[in-house]
């Protein structure tokens, strides 16, 4: 029996080749996306997983809010991962910190390589014991046990040695310290919320820092990992933690700071906190990606649904005599699945080409290394199949019950009609696929303007020209006058500055304490570190008072600049007011010279928020927090002025790596998550669009061949191509009017929805809407037209003859 | 074999109630061959269908080998019709898609033969038929007569003791039309019961009884005592 359908399914589908064509290609490219990002959400949800102890490892993670200002931080003190062991030995089984001197980048040299290396981090000896790496030299256990071992990866190994053996030799840390390598291990996997080339031992810091690792509980910039003994929950030990705040936290900070623990698998998707050691993905992406997904393979199977259906004409004679001759109805609805399936299946492998010939591509747009590999394993091979089934099965059942439902009598005596019935839900399928289309049509566009918005909104600087030049722990700092002034003395150059972080992009916190606050209450504000002319390079406004004067002696040392947000915050009335408002911080007095108009110091996911700028006097403080000199150029030759700006660098800092980016570049580089999503979204719902044409397409194209007789008489009557193209277009136009009216209220919410996680948002733009409704209005008429063209072509007599 | 007892079949739509049969009662007995005549609209398809489990009487009863069947419904139909009952359509009725050997084939795939017994018994039947040059080709590429014999051979491929057969030779030329009468005469004379409904004369001489219907009533039942 079983033979028997298959053959009568293999010749139905040759024998249709137009609705076979649209069924299987439609369901292929279904698939084909449907697979893909399958490939990427496994690869998003499998982060971190390789490390055996994965579940019990937790990263501690504090809130600092100090009524509305402070900071959620990924790391914490130095202080805090030895106590936490000390107190609750029952609970952890060991602590791990990571450290990196809050330097994006450390100077690595080996004999005359010199590399700024932006992965090198220090650890507790016990990293390896918690995090599982494999090891191709050195053992794990003692890798990082003495100062200044460094354990490096396979990949820095070649970069530095080539093919020689690596152990055993030395590198220079940052022109003063020799760091030996103890291990190599293979390249990390790109599934870790963070990677690293040179890990080094935390008893390297502790010398650094003349034997004693910092005591204090206010600096934080430690990523301190725990990891829980068997059977302690999460919870158990976040139950201790307020208790341990007040107990070791200094007085003046106890009572804003909250600890609490987040999953090392749950890094990568859901933490977006400050300090992290590299950006993390979205899960809020993730999941709209597989929405887009899913509901393309749903606009595939409906495309399977509404051919099967509307050309079940065809196939009474088959299913009215199996009637006749005793099949049951439970039988003609599995060989209607089976025929389902085998499509789907077909589809499949048509699917897995297409995701072989696209993978390296959608590498590129989601910067990852996915393969088809992950099927070979047993779990996600049954995975795959199922989806086939799956898919088969969704297509088919309804056009299976539909077919099966046919009574002998009347399909055999020829007074087969389309039921009304499934000539609706026919109707009901299409006006689905368009709601859904155009939905994405206005969602896609919205999310492109916004980017755009992002990219291009008024951040209160100009980011234009302006270059960032690295100089982390780098004498240029401590010369940095002489350096700017040969800068400037080229005609290119309209302003240099240094900073402490990429404005823009990050900034840290420093403890304040406002005029008016209690001795024992500081306060933490974001701020940055800056130097004079910072105002002047960024184009930055001030609307009260002045910029840092380089002749007034005392800036310096004790002058600070606000934004307008402080002023608000404090309550001070007006900008005018805040003049001359004093802060105690670390250094000293500080007073307020000048209110600033606000700026986004960070994405615009979120708000302008108080902010301080402070420079620093000290030449120890100036070297340890200035990190990047930020120049202004006159934007006629970047590469002449580039040239220059490095010959410049070699002559200040000879050996040093010159390394430089644009700051509009690092602003990008923020959005990226945006980028991709958009990037996708366009594609899948290019895609969407397309299949939903096929199907349209094979419907008109069935629909025409039904009424072949019609059409030759209605044209051996004297109708013309616009005649037949009205007719037909009325029976599909007003389906896709339909489709306009439910997609556009549906979208409008869940846009307005997305829009208000952004701080900064455009407002929804109407056009969109219309662009939609003309995209999908024209596709539906340019068929209607190509069909109808097409049927007229033909003969009418020739037609009517074959009726 | 079969007994009808006040067989009344009443269409109705939102406007009209037509009454296609009205009260029709008979006896047929197994081997006998029965045509049933008439003018078109008299009730002979309806009929036909009802005696053939395809469709159920508004009233009455029909007794099908000492079953009550009138209220049977779809799937003790099912499982009836094909053991016991074979079809011959006025156009055929044939699955474009199959070959000649796998539409013949159908029915025993139903009553789950197995493949080699159903193999056989196909060629076997094919040869009686002498279709069997044929069976590899699809319907398309026979001509009326063949493809009714290809018809002929499904509806007694499994052997059932009662053959319908609906306007068999409407659609053929007479040299055709005699072929295929021939064999369902010969399938009689085997033993198997026939109840053929048609306007022909001619094909009704093939029959030992007529049954002639006119508004849904049977007017006449005409037993020949010959046998041609």
């Amino acid at each position: 029996m079983y033979l028997n359908q298959l053959k009568i399914a293999c010749r139905n589908i040759f024998k249709h080749k137009i609705s076979s064509i649209v069924n299987m290609f439609g369901l292929a490219i279904g698939l084909a996306s449907f697979i893909l990002i399958l490939l990427y959400v496994v690869d998003e949800l499998s982060y971190d997983k390789q490390h055996k102890n994965a579940d019990s490892i937790y990263r501690l993670v504090s809130i600092s809010d100090f009524e509305g200002v402070g900071e959620e931080s990924a790391s914490a003190p130095f202080p805090v991962a030895p106590t936490l062991m000390n107190e609750y030995p029952g609970m952890i089984e060991r602590v791990v910190r990571i450290f990196n001197f809050q330097a994006p980048r450390s100077l690595i040299q080996l004999n005359d390589k010199v590399y700024n290396e932006r992965k090198l981090f220090f650890a507790d000896s016990n990293f390896f014991q918690m995090f599982d790496y494999n090891f191709i030299y050195g053992d794990p256990q003692i890798a990082l046990n003495e100062a200044f071992a460094v354990v490096i990866t396979h990949e820095t190994a070649l970069k530095y040695f080539g093919s020689e053996n690596p152990m055993g030799k030395v590198f220079r840390y940052e022109g003063n310290f020799d760091l030996k390598v103890t291990g190599v291990i293979e390249n990390i996997p790109s599934t870790s919320h963070f990677t690293w080339d040179f890990m080094a031992s935390m008893s390297s810091v502790k010398t650094m820092f003349r034997g004693k690792l910092p005591e204090t509980w206010v600096w934080n910039p430690c990523w301190t990992y725990i990891q829980l003994k068997q059977d302690v929950k999460q919870a158990q030990l976040e139950t201790a933690f307020p208790e341990f705040v007040k107990k070791f936290y200094y007085d003046a900070t106890k009572a804003s700071i909250r600890l609490y623990l987040q999953k090392l698998t749950d890094i990568h998707l859901f933490s977006h906190l400050d300090y992290e050691i590299e950006p993390n993905g979205n899960n809020s992406y993730v999941r709209i990606l597989s929405t887009i997904a899913i509901f393309l393979l749903i606009i595939a199977t409906i495309n399977f649904m509404n051919l099967s259906t509307a050309t079940s004409g065809s196939r009474t004679t088959e299913i009215g005599m199996k009637k006749v001759i005793g099949a049951e109805k439970w039988q003609l609805v599995i060989q209607f699945l089976g025929e389902a399936l085998i499509i789907s299946f077909l589809a499949l492998v048509l699917a897995i080409l297409m995701v072989e010939i696209g993978l390296p591509y959608f590498n590129v747009l989601a910067n990852k290394q996915l393969d088809l590999y992950l099927f070979l394993d047993p779990f996600w091979f049954v995975i795959l199949i199922l989806i086939g089934i799956v898919t088969g099965l969704l297509s088919g059942l309804y056009p299976a019950f539909y077919l099966s439902s046919f009574q002998p009598l009347r399909v055999l005596k020829g007074h087969f009609r389309g039921s009304f019935r499934s000539g609706m839900a026919r109707k009901v399928l299409v006006v689905i696929q368009f709601t859904i289309s155009i939905g994405l049509i206005i969602s896609t566009l919205t999310a492109f303007d916004q980017l755009h918005f992002l990219r291009n909104a008024n951040l209160g600087f100009n980011k234009d020209a302006v270059v960032f030049v690295q100089v982390t722990r780098n004498p240029i700092i401590q010369r940095f006058e002489s350096f700017k002034n040969e800068l400037l003395a080229n005609p290119d150059i309209k302003a240099v500055t240094s900073v402490d972080d990429i404005f823009g992009v990050a900034h840290n916190t420093h403890e304040f304490r406002p005029e008016g606050v209690p001795e024992d209450e500081w306060q933490f504000y974001p701020a940055l570190v800056v130097d004079h002319d910072f105002v002047k390079t960024f184009d930055i406004q001030i609307v009260a008072g002045r910029d840092y004067d380089r002749n007034n002696k005392t800036d310096a040392a004790n002058a600070m600049l606000i934004n307008e947000a402080m002023v608000k915050y404090m309550g001070w009335g007006s900008n005018e007011n805040a003049l001359g408002k004093k802060f105690k911080s670390l250094g000293g007095e500080e007073r307020v010279i000048g209110v600033f108009k606000d700026f986004n110091a960070t994405s615009l996911h979120t708000a302008a928020s108080p902010f301080v700028l402070n420079i620093k006097e000290d030449d120890r403080a100036r070297f340890f927090f200035l990190k990047f000199v930020a120049i202004r150029i006159a934007g006629n030759d970047d590469k002449k002025t580039l040239a220059f700006i490095e010959k410049t660098f070699n002559q200040f800092a000879p050996g040093r790596p010159f390394e430089y980016s644009f700051l509009s570049d690092e602003l990008n580089k923020q959005y990226i998550e945006e980028t991709r999503l958009s990037r996708f979204s366009l594609g899948l719902t290019i895609l969407i669009i397309f299949v939903a044409g096929l199907g349209l397409f094979g419907l008109v194209s069935y629909m025409i061949a039904q009424r072949n007789r019609e059409i030759c008489i209605r044209l051996t009557v004297g109708a013309g191509i616009k005649d037949m193209f009205v007719l037909f277009a009325k029976e599909y136009l007003w389906l896709i009017v339909l489709s306009n009216l439910i997609a556009w209220p549906v979208s409008w919410i869940i846009l307005h929805r997305w829009l208000e996680n952004f701080a900064y948002h455009i407002n929804l733009n109407i056009g969109y809407f219309v662009i939609a409704a003309l995209v999908s209005v024209m596709m539906t008429l340019c068929i209607i037209l190509w069909r109808t063209i097409s049927a007229i072509r033909s003969n009418p007599l020739k037609a009517l003859r074959w009726e | 074999m079969i007994k009808a007892e006040k067989l009344t079949k009443i269409f109705r739509t939102d406007e009209v109630e037509t009454t296609a049969l009205n009260a029709v009662s008979f006896e047929i007995k197994e081997g006998e061959f029965v045509a049933i005549m008439g003018p078109s609209g008299c009730g002979k398809s309806t009929l036909l269908n009802i005696l053939g489990l395809l469709d159920n009487p508004t009233s009455g009863t029909y007794t099908f080998l000492d079953h009550e069947v009138s209220k049977s419904n779809e799937r003790q139909r099912a499982n009836l019709r094909k053991h016991n009952i074979g079809f011959v359509f006025q156009n055929f009725n044939l699955i474009d898609e199959l070959t000649v050997f796998e539409n013949v084939e159908l029915p025993l795939i139903y009553l789950n033969m197995a493949n080699r017994e159903r193999r056989e018994r196909v060629n076997e039947v094919l040869e009686q038929m002498q279709i069997a040059h044929r069976a590899k080709h699809f319907p398309l590429q026979l001509s009326g007569g063949q493809q009714q014999r290809v018809a002929v051979a499904r509806a007694v491929i499994a052997m059932p003791s009662l053959i319908l057969a609906d306007e068999p030779t409407g659609n053929l030329d007479s040299a055709h039309g005699e072929e295929v009468m021939n064999l369902l005469n010969e399938l009689n004379i085997s033993g198997t019961t026939i109840i053929m409904v048609t306007h022909s004369q001619r094909d009704a001489e093939y029959s030992r009884r007529v049954i002639r219907l006119f508004d849904g009533q049977i007017i006449n039942e005409n037993i020949k005592k010959s046998i041609i």
